[in-house]
């Protein structure tokens, strides 16, 4: 009746099955590589733009700039991407802004991690009249556009970096909270959390030993496809002007000056364009890398 | 009398099942002839050898069992057979159908072979059948693949094979969808779905394994006696020995990818040679053992398909081993007439 | 008293585990969570178990055998009925007693990787129950390797690895070292050997035996097999849709059934013996189990029994006992040859 197991370890087949799927769909070599270039760009980004100010003292501040260094070109000297229509450096503004980004894209979903998250576990595991009451609350911010709610708040709580975290908070919290409780309700019946239960431990035990270490993967992984999303929210944000307030640097609000100087100096458009759709792409790709390996184990 | 009913007597008749047939019997006429048949897996830098040199042969109208446990490559080899394998294995040496070699074949040439002449029945009939679809439109589909015929037509047929695999009330389950079903009913319209074009041979792999032991009963006596109306041979894919004894004529054991013990069903479990076959049958538990008592069991575990030597695979936990067995391989050989095995020191009953 | 004293027995003759008209029931949802009906999985279940006894419970799928388990562990608690074990009644235990109270009464799973959690090694998890019941971590480490070694796994080697490098077997080993942990008096076995391979199965079968003669343990034994079951019993329970069919001694279930359905199951076991050849069991049980929402009135087997009469379909046939030990819930069982 049952489905005989073969007497061998999951790790003696070495996984086959599922590595065997993924080969097919493309070679050993490419895969790598669609993680670990990517994953190097990042690296790169993260260190230059939280490193590279530090180190080098003769990078121009991000604002304050003259009047008369308007426009300069890219690639001329002392102006790696040239300046701004008001003479800010834009390759310092690149890497303030790509802090932001970064931030941002970190924080929201730190907190919608650890607070939607175990909101989520904590519903599903408790059950019944609980969870129920637990999710409703959390429909009623699902309901919501996401981006109209995150202006709302920030235009309540006033524009800057920390308030755009909050902001997007109030939707990636639901979403964590979301996968958390699908997780949680798949795990709440696996036979390893009924055989902890009769040989005695507490609830609290079984939470913490046994349901939440097996959640936290999908979580992460779910986490890491979510900084993308945040970074464009944020972006998104800044550009309609209820992200960070200029003359501070976000790739968002520079894109909303840009746009006005199309015509005359589009690198003020394409530039920052371009380091957002390398950093979105990238996270998307090692996402959905790492989802690919954690899958397979 | 229809004319189906005429044409099934005559198939009867001509292709009585059951018959018995000596494995070196070259005169008798040949279905499904597998030769030095090797299965290899490449993945993750290692080569799995699932099969490894394996040859049998299915004559019309007869029920050969292929037994194993799991990662004996009982499986690889039947999928090895219909061309079901992913696209990572490699596959060498000859598997002919009538005549005709299926090894190499393109997947447009292997299509047409598959349900119209060889058709399977696999395990689980919860995923083999698809969930959305109702039965008929299933039954309707897989004759379509390999017959023009009308909508009616096709409903006709269908209800007809829902009768002939005893379903009650066919013309309500044509309109089912599989999760109103059973388990056991399930596995009879899968059934019904590979008999559909009439094939020559049925493959089914461990297909009632998972269920309860009166529905396998039920559903084994049904294909024997559909296997004796439509003259169509039976390779039958299990670890249950118990099925191969009752159900079938010839016996093929496997183990680490190699046949080691092929005889008819009679001759084989009168006179076991292998002391792998003797294990398996010693393992099973018996009805009419007393309570408590202790089963003789080998030590250790199956071996690795990636890591396999030039020896005797069963080596490391055969009762009757000595250094020859770990040093050469025995070969396959018929050391009795229609009883081969692979084994230097096989049982031998007293007085023999 | 440390957790791992040993209770004080039940009195000299008293039952180790007693089971009376146990009910439990499910709710069965339809589309969109609506109450669809009630499955009465398991119907009024009585039986006993004695100490160092192995009882073993043959059923087929619906036959309500797994859920009778559970019930008996208070998890869920059975909607009617009483479960005493050692004379105490578990069924009106509060939560904190019926922690207590667990640790006689361990289970070993059908699914050997499903039972442990992916992440732990093993000797963790053979280590948990001893966790709940706060023994110190000196003494846990020692009740560990003791344990490994009872099941057959060298600590040294086992202890750290994780179930994706343990075989099935292995897997079932330590999750049976994880129940003989707090020293129980009985294990439940729910199909605890049915997923494994032939020869594998043969160990762990040998190993409960093992098991049974050093530490005098007592077993359910819940299978489909209806040929393990009875190689591995005392006594025989077989079950069809909720209820018990007939309970005797196990040799003489295989020699003399009582019940029809009995006699259908061992009539469908494939012989390895091909001179006793193919029989004919479709003479004997036709047909499908019944829908467990819908089950036949009166006797539930009456639709698939070749014996049935009107009486079958208007009276549930009570558990009687015909010969000595060996009860039948029939009104018209077959002949019992009296020795």
């Amino acid at each position: 009746m049952a489905v005989r197991l073969p007497e061998v370890s999951v790790a003696e087949i070495g996984v086959t099955a599922v590595h065997d799927a993924a080969e097919i769909a493309a070679p050993r070599w490419r895969r790598d590589l669609e993680l670990w270039l990517p994953a190097g760009f990042l690296a790169l980004l993260v260190g230059a733009c939280f490193l590279w100010p530090l180190i080098d003292h003769s990078l121009p501040s991000p604002v304050g700039g003259q009047l008369q260094n308007a426009n300069v070109p890219p690639l001329s000297r002392g102006a790696l991407f040239g300046t701004d229509n008001l003479g800010n450096d834009i390759f310092s503004r690149i890497l303030y802004g790509g802090r932001v980004s970064i931030e941002v894209g970190l924080g929201a979903n730190l907190i919608g991690l650890c607070l939607g998250g175990y909101y989520g576990v904590f519903a599903a595991f408790k059950g019944g009249l609980i969870e129920a009451t637990m999710m409703r609350i959390l429909d009623m911010f699902l309901a919501f556009p996401a981006l109209i709610l995150a202006i709302v708040v920030s235009q309540f709580l006033g524009p800057s970096e920390l308030h755009v975290i909050f902001a997007i908070s109030f939707f990636s919290v639901p979403a964590f909270a979301r996968i958390a409780r699908a997780q949680t309700l798949r795990l709440r019946e696996q036979t390893y959390v009924t055989a902890a239960r009769l040989s005695g431990r507490k609830d609290r035990a079984i939470l913490f030993g046994h349901v939440i270490p097996n959640v936290v993967p999908n979580l992460l992984t779910f986490g890491l496809l979510g900084i993308p999303i945040v970074i464009i929210v944020e972006a998104a944000l800044s550009f309609l002007g209820y992200g960070v307030p200029p003359p501070g640097p976000s790739w968002g609000n520079m894109l909303a000056v840009g746009q006005s100087y199309l015509s005359s100096n589009p690198d003020l458009v394409i530039i920052p364009a371009a380091f957002l759709i390398a950093t979105v792409l990238s996270l998307n790709l090692v996402g959905d890398a790492v989802r690919d390996r954690w899958a397979s184990r | 009398m229809t004319t189906a009913e005429a044409g099934r007597l005559a198939a009867r008749d001509e292709h009585p099942a059951h018959q018995l047939r000596r494995f070196d019997d070259v005169t008798a006429p040949v279905l499904l002839d597998v030769n030095d048949l090797r299965v290899r897996f490449n993945g993750g830098g290692r080569v799995v050898r699932a099969v490894n040199g394996v040859s049998f042969s299915v004559a019309p109208g007869e029920t050969l069992a292929v037994i194993g446990e799991s990662g004996s490559g009982k499986t690889v080899t039947s999928r090895a057979v219909m061309g079901l394998l992913p696209p990572t294995a490699q596959v060498s040496g000859s598997v002919r159908f009538e005549g005709r070699e299926l090894v190499g074949c393109s997947e447009k040439e292997l299509r047409q072979v598959r349900g119209r002449l060889i058709s399977m029945v696999f395990q689980d009939p919860a995923r083999s059948l698809n969930p959305t679809m109702r039965i008929g439109a299933q039954i309707r589909e897989a004759v379509r693949v390999h017959e023009k015929i009308t909508r009616q037509q096709g409903r006709d047929r269908a209800i007809e094979l829902l009768r002939m695999v005893r379903l009650p009330s066919p013309e309500t389950r044509y309109v089912e969808y599989p999760h109103q079903l059973s388990g056991g009913m399930r596995q009879r319209v899968m059934i019904a779905i590979a008999l559909a074009c009439r094939p020559k041979l049925l493959i089914a792999d461990e297909a009632t394994t998972a269920l309860d032991v009166t529905t396998q009963a039920q559903i084994m006596e049904m294909l024997l006696e559909l296997q004796q109306e439509m003259g169509m041979a039976l390779l039958l894919i299990s670890h249950d020995m118990g099925l191969a004894a009752s159900y079938t004529s010839e016996v093929a054991v496997m183990y680490a990818g190699r046949i080691v013990e092929g005889a008819a069903t009679e001759e084989l479990f009168e006179r076991v040679r292998m002391p792998y076959t003797k294990v398996l049958l010693d393992a099973i538990p018996r009805i009419d053992r007393p309570s408590h008592s202790l089963l003789p069991v080998v030590p250790g575990r199956p071996p690795d398909l990636s890591d396999l030597a030039d020896n005797c695979a069963f080596n490391p936990r055969c009762p009757r081993v000595t250094e020859r067995c770990r040093v050469e391989r025995p070969a396959l050989e018929e050391h009795e007439p229609g009883h081969r095995y692979a084994c230097f020191h096989p049982h031998r009953a007293e007085g023999e | 008293m440390t957790a791992l004293d040993e209770p004080p027995p039940a009195a000299p003759g008293a039952p180790l585990l007693e089971a009376r008209h146990v009910v439990q029931e499910f709710v069965v949802r339809d589309h969109g969570g609506v109450r669809g009906g009630v499955v009465q999985a398991v119907s009024d279940v009585s039986f006993e178990v004695r100490e160092g006894e192995t009882l073993g419970i043959v059923g087929e799928t619906g036959s309500g055998k797994s859920t009778l388990a559970r019930s008996i562990l208070q998890s869920p608690r059975p909607k009617s009925g009483e479960v005493r074990f050692r004379g105490v009644e578990l069924t009106k235990l509060r939560k904190g007693e019926l922690l207590d109270a667990r640790r006689h009464v361990q289970m070993v799973f059908q699914d050997p990787f499903g039972s442990l959690d992916p992440k732990w090694k093993a000797a963790r998890i053979v280590e948990e129950p001893l966790l709940a019941y706060g023994v110190g971590a000196a003494e846990r480490g020692r009740r560990v390797r003791e344990l490994l070694d009872l099941v057959g796994l060298d600590p040294s080697l086992y202890a750290d690895r994780r179930p994706r490098q343990l075989s099935g077997g292995q897997c079932q080993r330590v999750a049976i070292a994880r129940a003989l942990a707090l020293s129980p008096a009985l294990i439940i076995c729910d199909e605890a050997v049915s997923s494994l391979d032939v020869l594998i199965q043969a160990q762990i079968l040998n190993l409960f035996e093992q098991l049974r003669a050093e530490l005098r343990l007592a077993y359910l034994f819940i299978a489909h097999d209806l040929a393990l079951v009875k190689q591995v019993s005392d006594r025989v329970a077989v079950m069809y849709l909720g209820r018990l069919c007939e309970v005797g001694p196990a040799e003489e279930i295989y020699r003399q059934p009582l019940h029809h359905y009995t006699r259908g199951l061992l009539d469908s076991i494939p012989s390895p013996d091909p001179k006793v050849g193919r029989r004919r069991p479709s003479e004997n049980l036709g047909g499908e189990p019944p829908s467990p929402l819908d089950p036949p009135s009166g006797c539930r087997f009456r639709t698939r029994c070749p014996r049935a009469e009107e009486r079958c379909a208007a009276e549930v046939p009570e558990l009687r006992t015909l010969a000595p030990g060996h009860e039948v819930a029939c009104h018209f069982p077959l002949e019992h040859a009296a020795v």
